[in-house]
C-alpha cells in the first residue's frame, strides 16, 4: 500500500497554501498605522496625483512592501531547503557559503563610497549586494573545488573561512565611516522590507519565480541525494552536477532577495523546518510549500514590525527572530518523535 | 547540442525581459517633484526635520505646517502639531495621510528614501542638504522659493547672517583656543574638522584640538586626548533636563585627565545641544553661547552653566 | 557463453603501493548467482564498488553487457545495476515507501513523479520483501535487521538484470537470512537477474550459489563452483582458523573453530576432520 505523493495531490496543497497567501497579504496590506478603507481605494487614484489618500497608501506604500515581503520570504525559504539537502545539514541557511558577507560587503561599499550612481531605477546598493554575493559564491565554490573537488565538508569550510574574513572587512569599513553611512549600512545588514518601484519589483518577482521552478525541477534529485553519495550515485544521480546546479540556483534567488531587503535572518533556516514537520522530507513538496509558508511568514512578520512600535518601525530582522525561535522550538518538542534527522 | 541551444535562447529571452523592464522604470527616477505645486497653494507643509520646521517657523509660515516629526520641539508650537513619525524613521503613510502640498526634508538615505516614495504617489518634495553654515543659506533661500517667501528668507539669511559675523568680528581678534568637542562621552566621540561644528568652533574664536581625521566624529583614544592640549572642553548635552548634573558628572569625567590646560583651569562646559547643534534659525544662540565659553573675557554676561539663553534674533 | 559482467586482469589499490586486486579475472554468465567471500581486507567491498563504477581500475577492464563500465552514463547504469549496501547514511525521515520508490530514480522525467509501472514496481518489491505492513512508516523506526529488507527492497524495485550486494544478510535473524536468499534465488531463477553477493557467511553461500569467488589477502583468488572451491583446506589457508567440514547429504557445511570448540564437533560423523581437542 503507497502513499506516495502524486502531481496532483501536491497541486492541490500547493493551491491551498496559495489560497492562504493570498489572503494574509489582502489583509495584511490593510492593516497600517493608517486607517485604510477599502471601498475608498476601490474609487480609484483620483483626477489629481496624492488625492485619495487611501488609495496611495495601500497602492504604493503597502502592497510593494507586502509584495516584495512575500517574494523575499519566498526565496528564503526555499532556498533554505535546497541548501539543507546539499549539506545535508539541519543548521544550514541560505547565507552559508558566502551569500551573506558577500552581500553585506557589496552593500558595504556602495555605501561608504557614496555611488549614487543608480543602475536601472535600481539602488547601486542593491546591484552592488547581489555582485557581492555572486562573486563571493563562486570564491568559496573555487576554494571547495581546489581543495577537495566540491565535497560537503569542504564547502562549508570554505563557506566558514570566507564569511569570517568578509565580516572582517565588513567591520573595517564600518569603523572609518562616516556616522550617517554607518547608520544606514547597519540598517540594510540587519534587514529591512521597504517599498521599491513597480519595475524592480517586477524584475525581481520574475527572477526569483523562475529561480524557484528551476530548483523545483530539482528537487527529486534532492531526494536521492539525501541517501549519501554513493547511494545517490548508484541510482543515477550526479552527484556533483546536482550540487553545483542547485546551489547555483540557491545562490543566485538569495543573492536576488537580499540585495532587495538586506539580511533577514532566521526565514530560511526555520521554515524548512518547520514545513518539514508537517509535510515530511520529500523534497518535491517540500520546497515549493516551504516557499509559500516562508512568504506568509515574512508578509506577517513584517506587518508585525510595521505596527508594533508606531511610528517608528523595526526591523523585520528583529521579528522573524523572536517570533520564529520559540514558535520552532514549541513544534520541534511536541514533533520531535515524528521526524528524525540523523537515526 | 539541441538541449543547449533551447537553453541559450531560454536564457537570452530572460536577459532581455529584464533589461525592458528595468529600463521600462527609469523616467520614473526623478528628482524633482512629478508635479511641482506652485508656491502660492502651498498650505499644508510637512517637515520631517527639526531645523526644517524651525526654519519654516522663523519664516511665518508656522500655521501652515500640518505636521511634523516627533523631535520637533521648537518653537512651543511646533510640539502640539500631528507627528509623523521619527526623526530617522518617518512614517510614510501617515505623511500620506496628512495631505501635503509639500514635505520638506533632509538629504540622508533615510529621508531621501521616503522622499522617494512620497514623490511616487504624487507628492510635492524637497530634499535638502543641511550639513554645513552654507547649505543652511541655501536651505533658507529654497524654502522660501517653494513657499513664495522669498522676501523672508532673504531677511531671516541675512539677519542670522549678520548675527554670525558680529560674533566672528569680535573673537577674531583674540588667540584661538584649543578646543575639543565632545558628541558623547561614553564611548568617547569628538566632533572632526570637517563638520560645521568646527565650523561654529571657528567662528567662536576656537581651534579644534583634533587633528583631521577620516571620519566626521571619530571616537578618539585616551592617549589622543591626553596629549592633545585642550584648553576648553565643550560637551554638548544629552536632551535638555539636568543639563545641571551632567555639567557635574563631566567635570567628574574629566578630571582624570589632569594634565589638560582645560581641566586644570576647570573650563569644562556643558551646553544644550538644541541651539548648536541644530543648523537652524536658532544658531546665532548656539554661537554666542560657544563664543562665550571659549572666550569669556569678550562677552558681559556670565559663563552659561544652564541651557538655553533667552537672545532673540 | 553469454556473459553480463566481464572482468579482465583488474587491478587496483587506493595507494601505489599497496595492490587490493591483483590481475582478477571472471565472467558472470547472465542469471548466474556469484558469492564473493573472502577476509577483511581481502577487497570484497572495493571489488563492489569498482564492478558498480564508483572506483576506477588501476589496469584491466570491466565490462557489464558487453561495454566498459566507464562507458555507461550513471543513468543508464542505473538501469543496469542495483547496489545493495551493508551500511546506510541515516536518511531524512523518510517513510518506507518513499525509500523504495527513490530506486524509480533512473526511469523518472522531469519533475520526478512516478507513473503508474513506477507504483507497481514499488508495490511489488514491498510485498515480495514483506515490507509492505512498514509501508507508511518512517525508516528510522525499524529495526535493523527491517531496514536491511527494505534496501533489498529498493533494489528490486530498481528492476534491473544486476544485483550487487554487500553482505545483505549481515543484520538479519536466521529466518530472514534464509529468506532473503530465498528471495534473491527467486529473483534469479524466475526473473533471470545475475547476482553479485558479498558475504561473510560461506554455509549461506554454499546452499543458494552457483560459484563462489574466494579472495586472499594477498591479492590471490580462487574461483568456480562452490563444491570445488570451498574445501576445508581452502578456506583454512584463507582465512586463517580452523574448520570442521560436515555434509548433510550433498550439501556441504563449514563450522570454525576456535580456541574453546568442543570435542562434540568432532564426534560427527566425518572422517577426516578429527582433530583432537585442546583443553
Amino acid at each position: 500500500m503507497t502513499d506516495l505523493l502524486t502531481p496532483k495531490r501536491l497541486t492541490m496543497r500547493i493551491i491551498l497554501s496559495l489560497a492562504v497567501l493570498a489572503a494574509v497579504m489582502l489583509v495584511c496590506s490593510l492593516v497600517g498605522t493608517q486607517k485604510v478603507s477599502l471601498k475608498a481605494v476601490f474609487a480609484g487614484p483620483g483626477d489629481e496625483p496624492g488625492q485619495n489618500t487611501d488609495y496611495e497608501i495601500l497602492v504604493r506604500v503597502r502592497l510593494p512592501r507586502v509584495i516584495l515581503a512575500a517574494l523575499v520570504g519566498a526565496a528564503l525559504a526555499s532556498c533554505g531547503v535546497v541548501l539543507q539537502a546539499i549539506l545535508r545539514n539541519p543548521l544550514a541557511d541560505p547565507y552559508i557559503l558566502g551569500v551573506s558577507s558577500g552581500a553585506g560587503l557589496g552593500a558595504t561599499i556602495a555605501l561608504l563610497s557614496g555611488i549614487t550612481w543608480s543602475f536601472w531605477g535600481g539602488s547601486p546598493i542593491a546591484f552592488f549586494a547581489f555582485a557581492g554575493a555572486i562573486a563571493t559564491v563562486w570564491l568559496v565554490w573555487c576554494i571547495g573545488y581546489f581543495t577537495g573537488k566540491l565535497q560537503v565538508t569542504n564547502l562549508l569550510l570554505a563557506g566558514v573561512v570566507v564569511n569570517a574574513f568578509f565580516t572582517a572587512v565588513i567591520m573595517f569599513l564600518m569603523s572609518i565611516a562616516k556616522s550617517e553611512e554607518l547608520r544606514s549600512t547597519v540598517l540594510w545588514l540587519m534587514g529591512n522590507i521597504a517599498e521599491k518601484e513597480t519595475n524592480v519589483l517586477m524584475a525581481s518577482a520574475i527572477c526569483i519565480l523562475t529561480g524557484i521552478v528551476l530548483l523545483f525541477s530539482i528537487c527529486y534529485r534532492l531526494n536521492i541525494l539525501t541517501l549519501g553519495e554513493e547511494e545517490a550515485k548508484a541510482l543515477g544521480v550526479d552527484t556533483t552536477k546536482t550540487r553545483v546546479v542547485a546551489f547555483g540556483f540557491a545562490a543566485f534567488v538569495t543573492a536576488i532577495a537580499v540585495s532587495l531587503s538586506g539580511l533577514i535572518g532566521f526565514v530560511g533556516l526555520i521554515i524548512p523546518h518547520g514545513v518539514r514537520l508537517v509535510s515530511g522530507p520529500d523534497h518535491r513538496q517540500l520546497m515549493p510549500l516551504s516557499a509559500v509558508i516562508g512568504a506568509t511568514f515574512l508578509v506577517i512578520a513584517d506587518t508585525i514590525a510595521r505596527i508594533i512600535i508606531a511610528p517608528a518601525q523595526l526591523p523585520v530582522g528583529v521579528i522573524t527572530a523572536m517570533v520564529g525561535g520559540p514558535f520552532f522550538l514549541i513544534l520541534l518538542a511536541k514533533h520531535t518523535r515524528k521526524v528524525g534527522w540523523l537515526k | 547540442m539541441k538541449k543547449s541551444l533551447a537553453t541559450l535562447v531560454v536564457v537570452f529571452v530572460f536577459v532581455v525581459t529584464l533589461v525592458f523592464l528595468m529600463w521600462h522604470g527609469l523616467p520614473a527616477r526623478e528628482n524633482t517633484a512629478k508635479m511641482a505645486v506652485p508656491p502660492s497653494r502651498i498650505q499644508r507643509i510637512v517637515s520631517l526635520s527639526p531645523n526644517l520646521t524651525e526654519i519654516l517657523f522663523a519664516l511665518g509660515l508656522g500655521d501652515r505646517v500640518a505636521a511634523v516629526s516627533s523631535n520637533c520641539d521648537w518653537p512651543a508650537e511646533a510640539k502640539t502639531k500631528p507627528k509623523v513619525g521619527t526623526f530617522w524613521q518617518p512614517n510614510t503613510e501617515t505623511i500620506i495621510a496628512a495631505k501635503p502640498d509639500l514635505v520638506v526634508c533632509e538629504s540622508f538615505d533615510q529621508q531621501r528614501m521616503v522622499a522617494r516614495t512620497l514623490r511616487r504617489t504624487g507628492l510635492n518634495t524637497l530634499t535638502l542638504r543641511v550639513e554645513s553654515i552654507g547649505e543652511l543659506f541655501s536651505a533658507i533661500t529654497e524654502i522660501g522659493q517653494a513657499t513664495g517667501c522669498s522676501p523672508a528668507a532673504e531677511r531671516l539669511a541675512a539677519n542670522i547672517k549678520s548675527q554670525l559675523d558680529r560674533i566672528r568680528t569680535t573673537t577674531s581678534l583674540s588667540r584661538k583656543v584649543k578646543v575639543l568637542w565632545v558628541m558623547q562621552p561614553e564611548p568617547l566621540r569628538v566632533a572632526g574638522v570637517n563638520t560645521f561644528v568646527n565650523e561654529i568652533i571657528e567662528l567662536a574664536g576656537g581651534q579644534n584640538a583634533i587633528a583631521p581625521t577620516i571620519n566626521q566624529y571619530p571616537s578618539v583614544g585616551t592617549e589622543e586626548i591626553i596629549s592633545c592640549g585642550a584648553e576648553v572642553v565643550i560637551q554638548s548635552a544629552m536632551g535638555t533636563e539636568n543639563i545641571h548634573k551632567q555639567q557635574i558628572a563631566a567635570e567628574q569625567f574629566w578630571s582624570r585627565f589632569a594634565n589638560l590646560p582645560a581641566v586644570k583651569n576647570k573650563r569644562i562646559y556643558v551646553i544644550d545641544a538644541d541651539t548648536v547643534l541644530r543648523l537652524g534659525p536658532r544658531l546665532p544662540q548656539g554661537l554666542q553661547t560657544t563664543a562665550q565659553c571659549l572666550h569669556p573675557e569678550l562677552f558681559t554676561q556670565p559663563k552659561p552653566r544652564q541651557g538655553t539663553e533667552q537672545t532673540d534674533d | 557463453m553469454n556473459a553480463v559482467i566481464e572482468v579482465e586482469n583488474l587491478s587496483f589499490g587506493y595507494t601505489p603501493q599497496r595492490t587490493i586486486l591483483r590481475d582478477l579475472s571472471f565472467r558472470i554468465p547472465r542469471g548466474g548467482f556469484l558469492a564473493v567471500a573472502g577476509p577483511n581486507g581481502a577487497g570484497k567491498t572495493t571489488l563492489l564498488n569498482l564492478l558498480c563504477g564508483l572506483l576506477r581500475p588501476k589496469s584491466g577492464s570491466i565490462k557489464i553487457d558487453a561495454a566498459p563500465v566507464e562507458s555507461y552514463s550513471s543513468r543508464k547504469l542505473a538501469q543496469k545495476v542495483a547496489v545493495v549496501r551493508q551500511e546506510f547514511v541515516p536518511v531524512f525521515g523518510f517513510t518506507v515507501a518513499e525509500i523504495v520508490s527513490m530506486a524509480r530514480m533512473p526511469y523518472l522525467g522531469l519533475f520526478g513523479f512516478e507513473s503508474e509501472t513506477d507504483k507497481e514496481f514499488v508495490n511489488e518489491a514491498l510485498e515480495e520483501t514483506d515490507t509492505a505492513q512498514f509501508a507508511s512508516r518512517p525508516l528510522y523506526q525499524l529495526s535493523g535487521g527491517e531496514r536491511q529488507r527494505v534496501f533489498i527492497a529498493r533494489a528490486l524495485a530498481q528492476n534491473t538484470a544486476i544485483l550487487l550486494l554487500d553482505e545483505p544478510t549481515s543484520l538479519l535473524d536466521l529466518k530472514y537470512q534464509v529468506g532473503i536468499y530465498d528471495l534473491l534465488k527467486t529473483a534469479q531463477l524466475k526473473k533471470g537477474k545475475t547476482i553479485l553477493a558479498v558475504t561473510h557467511d560461506i554455509n549461506l553461500a554454499a546452499q543458494y550459489c552457483n560459484e563462489i569467488l574466494l579472495l586472499d589477502t594477498d591479492g590471490s583468488y580462487h574461483i568456480g563452483k562452490t563444491k570445488d572451491v570451498l574445501s576445508p583446506e581452502q578456506i583454512e589457508k584463507v582465512f586463517s582458523v580452523r574448520v570442521f567440514a560436515g555434509s548433510l547429504g550433498q550439501e556441504k557445511f563449514f563450522i570454525p573453530l576456535g580456541k574453546f570448540a568442543k570435542d562434540s564437533y568432532l564426534t560427527a560423523n566425518e572422517p577426516d576432520s578429527s582433530e583432537q581437542k585442546k583443553s
